[in-house]
């Protein structure tokens, strides 16, 4: 008897969770008609997918979702690159700064993009990156960078010193040490800090609204947010948009629930 | 050479760190003192004139207690929904539970925008589900235009924002409880403890420390937040949703007063700091090392 009222406890909230995301699916699936009648139901006679036809036609989002690609895998890269030698400096050496370094990264991560968005707009104007792919994919970098090094640094800290003290004593560079035992060593760790460097570039929304200003440049969320507001009748084609872009995320999610949520877990607490 | 390698590793990623960090914050301070438009350039020092026009914005002082508002109150709020769904969680009835908990932890996976779409979209006036229910269910006698009128929407971007960050606060609350050693609460029901007993003598104590973690970080994050109120409300209207952030935004990029703007930054900023020095102290006096 208490199990079957918690059960059905548990199902309901479960409902009004999904209530947000179950209304835009169905919406997404509806013909203009349908979207734009009282009283609102959840479903309509002629659902179908073409919505997530349309949506192509009536704003750039093939544009947008090449840029929304090219930005998030230039990052994840470049911040998986940079990172992972920050990370090796600050897992195998002593030097002098070191805690400095890793408080300004921890504090660097709290900090707003709003405390730092109009220098570096003016910035990105001053050297011709404003409004392009690669000023846009430099900044997500830039931003993701800290809380990348964060992982990796866990990650690195984690594997013995001795496994590389061994190919150092067979004449491995240190460098070639870290190329050839740890990068290996870690690459269950470096999968999913890709993940989290991707996810993170493709989800970001403010600096690529101001930092951008055209559709050969924006990505999806930008053209989402704006449209939003811009075009307050075609609910159905904005949410076929919202949905499409939303299946990257969710799969990573659903497929790799548990570094996805161990990765946020430990990036939130270092 | 030996001594330098350390740091040709970190070059790369303190080159970006000077990109996002130093340069802004210095650029930032110097903009601050100076009149700069987006329109005409940087002109003249004058001195404390941009903080005096943020300070004077009755529109500052707006934001900015909606900001604490939108901050605490949310996630206060998060906390709650976090730890109760998280209770529920840990009863283990069958292999439902770890269905729910995937489902319960999706708001978080989602994007900010299409989170703010969604929920914009649940609120609309005359095609959203959520004023139709209330009107055939006769708790309002009209729709309820939600998201502009200037009394519920402040409310309206607090609850999406609560339901993207609960499960943050779910997820740890759960692995909290999961490391609450069992023998306390044999203990507990040797000495014929209630539940309530168990629940505000053993439960509660054992996730302090998470909860503080889970309160600081939680206002960081949603003092941060710029996504959810741009996407619902772009602050409005007539402000009443407007958040620091936001209006960062608004000074720099529709004003054109690019002075005004990082004016605001820099207070942002300091309150961000106070802010991310307390979470530094318990983190570091919960890892004694």
């Amino acid at each position: 008897m208490k199990r079957t009222a918690v059960i059905l406890l548990l199902l309901v909230l479960a409902a009004l969770v999904l209530l947000p995301v179950l209304w835009t699916f169905a919406t997404s699936l509806k013909p203009l008609t349908a979207v734009n009648a009282y009283p609102p139901s959840w479903t309509s006679p002629d659902m179908s997918f073409q919505p997530y036809v349309d949506m192509f036609f009536f704003m750039p989002f093939a544009t947008y979702a090449v840029n929304s690609l090219v930005v998030a895998t230039i990052a994840t890269v470049l911040t998986l690159l940079f990172g992972s030698l920050a990370a090796f400096a600050f897992s195998r050496f002593q030097f002098p700064g070191k805690n400095i370094f890793l408080l300004i990264l921890l504090l660097s991560q709290m900090l707003p993009g709003a405390s730092v968005i109009v220098p570096l707009f003016q910035l990105l104007t001053t050297i011709g990156l404003y409004d392009t792919i690669i000023g846009l994919a430099l900044t997500h970098t830039a931003v993701l960078l800290p809380f990348v090094i964060w992982l990796l640094y866990g990650f690195f800290c984690c594997i013995p010193r001795e496994v590389e003290d061994a190919a150092l004593i067979d004449g491995c560079s240190r460098l070639g040490a870290l190329w050839k035992v740890l990068l290996p060593l870690a690459l269950p760790g470096l999968g999913g800090t890709a993940m989290f460097a991707f996810l993170g570039s493709w989800n970001e929304f403010f600096f690529s609204l101001i930092l951008t200003n055209s559709d050969t440049t924006r990505t999806i969320p930008v053209g989402i947010g704006l449209f939003v507001g811009e075009f307050q009748d075609v609910w159905n084609q904005m949410s076929a948009a919202a949905v499409l872009f939303s299946i990257p995320p969710l799969l990573v999610f659903l497929l790799m629930r548990k570094t996805f949520v161990k990765g946020l877990v430990a990036g939130a607490i270092k | 050479m030996k001594r330098a390698t350390p740091y040709l590793l970190l070059f790369p990623a303190l080159l970006f760190t000077v990109f996002v960090l130093a340069y802004p914050l210095a650029q930032n301070l110097f903009n601050s003192f100076h009149s700069v438009s987006l329109v005409r350039g940087t002109g003249d020092w004058v001195g404390f004139g941009n903080f005096e026009k943020v300070f004077q914005d009755a529109v500052f002082w707006l934001a900015f207690w909606n900001t604490l508002v939108y901050a605490t109150v949310g996630t206060v709020l998060a906390l709650v929904i976090g730890l109760a769904f998280a209770l529920l969680l840990n009863l283990k009835i069958g292999p439902i539970t770890s269905v729910m908990n995937v489902i319960y932890t999706i708001p978080w996976v989602i994007s900010p925008v299409v989170a703010g779409f969604a929920w914009k979209w649940l609120l609309n006036d005359n095609f959203g589900i959520v004023n139709h229910w209330l009107v055939s269910l006769g708790l309002i006698n009209e729709e309820i235009t939600w998201l502009g009128s200037a009394d519920t929407a402040l409310a309206c971007v607090i609850i999406a924002r609560l339901w993207q960050f609960y499960p943050f606060a779910m997820v740890m609350f759960l692995a909290g409880l999961q490391s609450i050693p069992h023998d306390q609460y044999e203990a507990a029901a040797v000495d014929g403890a209630t539940a309530f007993q168990k629940f505000f003598h053993i439960t509660l104590p054992n996730l302090q420390s998470v909860t503080a973690v889970l309160l600081l970080l939680g206002t960081i994050w949603s003092f941060n937040d710029f996504n959810i109120v741009f996407v619902m409300t772009r602050g409005g209207p007539i402000n009443a949703s407007m958040v620091l952030p936001v209006l960062v935004r608004e000074f720099s990029f529709v004003q054109f007063d690019l002075g005004k703007g990082s004016a605001l930054s820099i207070v942002i900023f300091f309150l961000l700091i106070s802010l991310s020095l307390v979470y530094l102290k318990i983190i570091s006096r919960r890892e004694p090392e």
